[in-house]
């Protein structure tokens, strides 16, 4: 999990904020692009994790229904570059009017937006789609935004009291009705906000806030026949089978400034072996596919250089890009509250062992400087007082943190040096956590003479154990993207009690209650370039209190068949521009 | 006969009845917890598991639920209330949260690939099998024998997964043989050509292995039995080779192929695991496997029930048969 | 009339030990009508000679030297090198067989009848209702109670004794006019074995055909055969008329076969006698005669001789051959 979700960005997002850019400009040009044919997209997996649109979370998946089927008020730009991360409007006129200081926003739709019956999508379809996802018992792993957000008090035990459209008991329907409302004209939607949000227009752009008509509702079973309001239906979906998408027919393409459109029909095929889901493309078996995966490890070389640049037959079908991801180990600053031994681990671990591991710097990505990745643009600052780093480790600067340790917490320092305690660090229990285990204890013992004890957990249930305090160790693996191209979706998650994925529990450091605060602050700053700097200062804060020990600002793979153009990485969404692939 | 078969019946019946309980104590001594498994894989929230918990019956006893599991199969069930309910009717297996579906619809889609996999597999099988099986028998020491003997070799080392790769990879992807099949399964009665087609990779794999332990089998069971007694009467009588062979030998030498061939028979139509997911069929095999990494509950009891069920039918069916072969067997 | 004449008929079967010599120059004759015994102990070439006669044994596993012919409906066939496809229309037809263990000798997933008609069948190109007809009559010959209704039985329904009934009507289905049997009391209990001897026996003078009788048991021969061949590591070392065999045997081996037989016409009360030793084994045969190690009257032959040399089967009286040094004089 970590928010698995992707999205990324750069500088000019406070100016795109604000502006509205006219449909017409936003489609790609589509010069040597032409209409028809089938695109197949291969993967591993048994099925989508979710095609319900209020369930979808992941950059890949929002990416390729917000494609292919799922409309949505506003949407990323459909453009290679800084340019996707412009928000435009989709289902809306505009990019949403705010007033209230941020607190009120409204969207109009369009006129001629309809679903595949050819029904007309209403204010009412999206304040209903949006009401599914307070349904947290049936409406799993969708973002939980409309319920952090919208101004709906909560019951005592810090719940919602509106439970979703399904509850019937001790359900404060009124509440949400008075947080989101409908015009008369049922085209107006406005939502009040609890607190300023000022890219309220960027959370709209997920999928949980996608029309979904009452009718056509079942609870858990609309993940397997979601209805389209894009230029797609489908027509057939069968787990561990295949997704068959063919044209919709009541998608107006002039009613939808964003959606190409370019093949006739999309063909997902399910659990295809990993080998074979790359031997089809390395061989070009069908031009026309591309896989949703990433490139099995042992099929890297053929496809790129030792530099991670395709090789010249892969040269206009491959991509090697970084994602949106930093991956860190989690610091239990509670359980270990010194910050001398937790500086000894960061310099004495074989950084250049664990990157081997997922393929060399060409593949695996470079090493991380804190939770914000420099895609994010205006919010990442290089973050300084790392210059003792060392790839292969540094025994030199370890051993005087310990030093230090020894007198300025020795119970810490009696602890990790004592061969029968050491330290505890949490781990997924898979074949290559345990590859990495072993270069982490023998670091840690030859460079600062700390014990390392490791943790497996299975891998399914592994961040119940690490979130639920009472079980959590010393260090626990995690890793993290944000949910757009803002760190507010970053740093307050990761370090604050507030935030959904906090675990370093450093509200037991003594600055706490200042980073906090100066946290709150940033959230509610209107203006993002000082917000940036806010967010850049609170990483470096995190970095010298030394919170999390960062480990990659990882990069990604993706194939794809000779037949098919237009592919580029579509930044927010950390993921393939599905949307503006084509048959050459 | 009649007699016979309807005490089988019964005990078979019983049989099952059994096997699911079994089942449904295993899962209910599993260190996992069903309803934290129904809200996702992030779920941490103690209300919505309870809810859940409450939704699905899981915080009722023991006997309880399994006894509305067994009223279930009988009368349907549902689970929630207003939009969000879930009606599953007979027989119902109960609901898959990862499949968001009934369990029943989840394995009555499935199990079409399988039994066409199955089939197709065991009819390739038992054709090269015995008749390769007779053929080394019937030319021992030559060079028939010796080549089936280097057959038997592979085919009993070379595991279905490398086997299927391989042909997968090479016939399909680097030589262009046969086309990567349009579809990862096709119903026969929709395009029997495509069937056909996406099927054969897949009934060749499972064929080599089976064919192979099935030669060495019926190799063996035929020059056992062309050393008995009556086949050197049946020479004694005039008759040619061939009409001994065919009449005499195999008819004895067989018998015991059918149970043997029912029995594997039944544990395919369980679930083919490694075929179908080399070949992306999507079948009870790959069902069974993700439900198992998934901890899938419904789907876990649902195919391993119906792996018992199958392998009961074909043992009752098989011993059916064997009646009918053998009339020794009859009078037990 | 000679219907079969056997001269020098050797079987070696070679092995990685070496080659085994089951049946090593053997000769003899059977006329019509007559019953032959064949008499020895396990491994004394007696079951061999007989499957070789019906080509039995695949000539791919062994070498068979000499020549046996047998005067059929068709002229005299030796059937030492007829192919298959002709002694298969002698097989079944003229010359029949039935084993020692009927348990195992019928298949036991047919029944009775359709065994029985298959061998009518496969000689006759007749009507299925006349082969049914005609089972049912040598089912009734052999004295199975209800024959008609008992067709449709399976082998496994039957007791030992009548099986054999029904291999021996399967045997005569086509009037043969030789039956080889290969010990075929063997394996059922002494009562029956009286029975079934007897009916061979009648069935033998009734149809007039020869008698092959292969056996181990001296008392089963004296009331059927005619003649007597005993042998011994694949050779014949005596041969005789039934009464002169019994009246007076001449080589030690049939002495000691005879004394192992309780016998009811003898007045004195004796000890019954073993052979001592074991049968030797054929690949490695001892030197010289091949019963010297186990033979009590060595002591009248000069030293020596019997473990060097092979005795010659020689002629001692009227149609009585013998092949030992003791008694033959210089």
């Amino acid at each position: 999990m970590a928010r698995v979700k992707k999205s990324t960005s750069i500088a000019i997002v406070a100016v795109l904020a604000l502006a509205v850019i006219a449909g017409g400009l936003v489609k790609m040009s589509s010069g040597g692009s032409s209409k028809g044919g089938t695109i197949t997209y291969l993967t591993h997996s048994e099925a989508w994790t979710h095609a319900d649109p209020n369930r979808n979370y992941t950059g890949q998946h929002l990416a390729w229904f917000s494609s292919y089927l799922q409309r949505t008020l506003t949407s990323y730009a459909h453009a290679p570059g800084s340019d996707g991360s412009a928000v435009v409007a989709d289902l809306a006129t505009d990019t949403g009017r705010a007033s209230n200081e941020n607190k009120t926003w409204e969207f109009t739709l369009r006129d001629g937006v309809k679903y595949e019956d050819g029904s007309a999508i209403t204010c009412e379809d999206v304040k209903y789609g949006v009401s599914r996802t307070f349904a947290t018992d049936v409406i799993t792993d969708g973002p939980t935004y409309a319920i952090s957000m919208l101004d709906i008090p909560s019951a005592d035990d810090g719940s919602s009291v509106y439970k979703g459209p399904y509850a019937a008991a001790d359900n404060d329907t009124a509440a949400y009705d008075k947080a989101v409302s409908c015009s008369a004209d049922n085209k107006t939607i406005t939502f009040n906000l609890s607190r300023s949000v000022g890219d309220f227009n960027y959370t709209v752009t997920y999928l949980a806030f996608s029309p979904v008509p009452k009718a056509k509702d079942d609870g858990d079973a609309y993940d397997m026949h979601p209805v389209s309001s894009g230029p797609y239906k489908i027509e057939k979906y069968k787990s561990k089978d295949e997704m068959v998408l063919v044209r919709n027919d009541n998608w107006d393409p002039k009613s939808d400034s964003v959606r190409s459109a370019f093949p006739d029909r999309i063909v997902v095929r399910f659990g295809l072996a990993e080998e074979v889901r790359d031997q089809l493309i390395l061989n070009d078996s069908d031009k026309n596919s591309m896989s949703l995966d990433s490139v099995l490890p042992t099929n890297l070389p053929t496809v790129f250089d030792d530099a991670g640049n395709p090789r010249a037959e892969f040269a206009d079908r491959a991509l090697n890009v970084y994602d949106p991801y930093v991956t860190y180990e989690a610091v239990n600053v509670k359980s270990l509250p010194c910050l001398d031994v937790r500086k000894a681990v960061y310099y004495a671990r074989d950084y250049a062992g664990l990157i081997q591991l997922s393929g060399g710097a060409a593949f695996g990505g470079d090493p991380a400087d804190g939770a914000i990745k420099p895609l994010m643009g205006l919010d990442y600052a290089k973050v300084t007082g790392l210059d003792e780093f060392i790839a292969a480790g540094n025994a030199d600067a370890a051993q005087k943190y310990m030093t230090a340790a020894k007198s300025s917490c020795p119970d810490v320092y009696a602890r990790a040096t004592d061969p029968k305690r050491g330290l505890t660090f949490d781990t997924a229990d898979t074949d290559t956590n345990k590859k990495a285990a072993a270069i982490w204890i023998d670091s840690m013992k030859k460079n600062a003479n700390i014990t390392m004890k490791f943790n497996y957990i299975e891998a399914g249930s592994y961040y119940s154990v690490v979130m639920d305090p009472t079980k959590q160790g010393d260090f626990s693996r995690a890793g993290w993207a944000p949910d757009w191209a803002n760190a507010s979706t970053v740093i307050p998650e990761l370090f604050t009690e507030t935030g959904g994925f906090d675990l370093s529990q450093n509200g037991a450091d003594p600055a706490y209650q200042a980073f906090k605060e100066k946290s709150d602050a940033a959230l509610s700053e209107p203006d993002r370039v000082k917000q940036g700097k806010m967010w850049a200062e609170l990483n470096q804060y995190a970095m010298d209190q030394m919170w999390i020990i960062p480990r990659v600002f990882s990069k990604t793979q993706e194939i794809w068949g000779s037949g098919l153009g237009g592919v580029f990485f579509w930044e927010p969404q950390g993921a393939p521009s599905f949307g503006d692939i084509f048959i050459k | 006969m009649l007699s016979y078969i309807s005490r089988r019946l019964a005990v078979s019946f019983i049989i099952l009845l059994t096997v699911s309980f079994a089942v449904y104590v295993i899962f209910a001594f599993l260190p996992y917890d069903p309803a934290a498994l129904t809200c996702g894989k992030t779920c941490n929230d103690p209300g919505i598991i309870e809810a859940n918990r409450h939704r699905l019956g899981y915080d009722l006893p023991f006997f309880t639920q399994y006894f509305l599991f067994l009223k279930g199969l009988l009368f349907g069930r549902s689970f929630g209330e207003g939009a969000a309910m879930i009606t599953c009717p007979a027989p119902s297996l109960g609901y898959s949260f990862q499949e968001h579906a009934c369990v029943t619809n989840v394995i009555s889609e499935a199990l079409p690939v399988t039994v066409s996999l199955a089939l197709g597999a065991l009819v390739m099988w038992l054709a090269l099998g015995v008749g390769l099986g007779i053929l080394a028998a019937r030319f021992r020491g030559r060079i028939v024998d010796q080549l089936s003997t280097i057959f038997v070799l592979i085919g009993t080392s070379l595991p279905t997964f490398l086997t299927g790769l391989m042909l997968l990879v090479f016939v399909v992807i680097k030589w262009h043989i046969m086309p990567f099949p349009a579809g990862n399964y096709t119903p026969f009665l929709e395009n029997p050509f495509e069937w056909a087609q996406i099927l054969l990779l897949p009934w060749i794999t499972l064929a080599f292995a089976y064919a192979a332990l099935y030669t060495r089998f019926v190799r063996s069971a035929v020059i056992d039995t062309s050393n008995e007694d009556y086949i050197r009467t049946a020479r004694a009588k005039g008759l040619s080779e061939g009409v001994i062979l065919g009449k005499h030998t195999l008819r004895a030498a067989l018998a015991p192929i059918a149970t043997m061939a029912g029995l594997d028979f039944a544990g395919l139509l369980g679930g083919a695991i490694l075929t179908e997911s080399v070949f992306n069929l999507p079948g009870i095999g790959r069902l069974a496997i993700n439900s198992v990494v998934n901890i899938d509950l419904p789907i876990i009891v649902a195919t391993t029930l119906l792996a018992a069920l199958f392998v009961v039918i074909m043992n009752l069916l098989v011993d059916i048969l064997y009646a009918f072969i053998d009339p020794r067997v009859r009078v037990v | 009339m000679t219907l079969l004449k056997i001269e020098s008929l050797s079987v070696e079967f070679p092995t990685p030990d070496g080659l085994v010599k089951a049946v090593d120059q053997v000769s003899f004759e059977v006329n019509a009508g007559e019953t032959l015994a064949i008499v020895g102990e396990s491994g004394s070439g007696k079951t061999v000679t007989n499957l070789a006669l019906m080509g039995l044994i695949p000539k791919r596993t062994a070498n068979i030297l000499g020549s046996a012919k047998f005067e059929s409906t068709d002229g005299v066939v030796n059937l030492i090198n007829s192919n298959q496809k002709e002694l298969r229309k002698l097989r079944g037809r003229e010359i029949a067989m039935i084993f020692q263990d009927p348990m195992s000798s019928l298949h036991p997933f047919y029944t009775i009848g359709d065994q029985i008609i298959e061998a009518h069948q496969i000689h006759n190109e007749v009507d299925i209702k006349v082969s049914r007809a005609r089972t049912i009559e040598l089912l009734e010959m052999v004295g199975i109670q209800g024959a008609e209704s008992r067709m449709a039985a399976f082998p496994h329904q039957f007791s030992g004794g009548m099986r054999q009934r029904v291999m021996i009507a399967m045997a005569l289905v086509n009037n043969p006019s030789l039956l080889i049997a290969d010990e075929p009391t063997t394996a059922l209990d002494v009562t029956v074995q009286a029975q079934i001897m007897k009916l061979l026996r009648d069935l033998q003078k009734e149809l007039k055909m020869a008698m092959i009788l292969i056996t181990h048991d001296m008392g089963v021969v004296a009331g059927t055969a005619n003649r007597v061949n005993v042998m011994y590591a694949g050779r014949i070392v005596e041969s005789a008329k039934v009464r002169d065999l019994y009246a007076n045997p001449l080589m030690p081996y049939t002495q000691g076969l005879l004394a192992s037989v309780p016998r009811m016409d003898r007045t004195k009360i004796g000890r019954l006698s073993a052979i001592p030793g074991q049968p030797p084994s054929l690949i490695s045969l001892p030197s010289g005669c091949s019963f010297n190690p186990r033979c009590n009257r060595k002591t009248e032959v000069e030293s020596g001789k019997c473990e060097s040399q092979m005795p010659e089967l020689r002629l001692r009286a009227d149609e009585h051959l013998v092949r030992c040094f003791a008694g033959e004089g210089a």
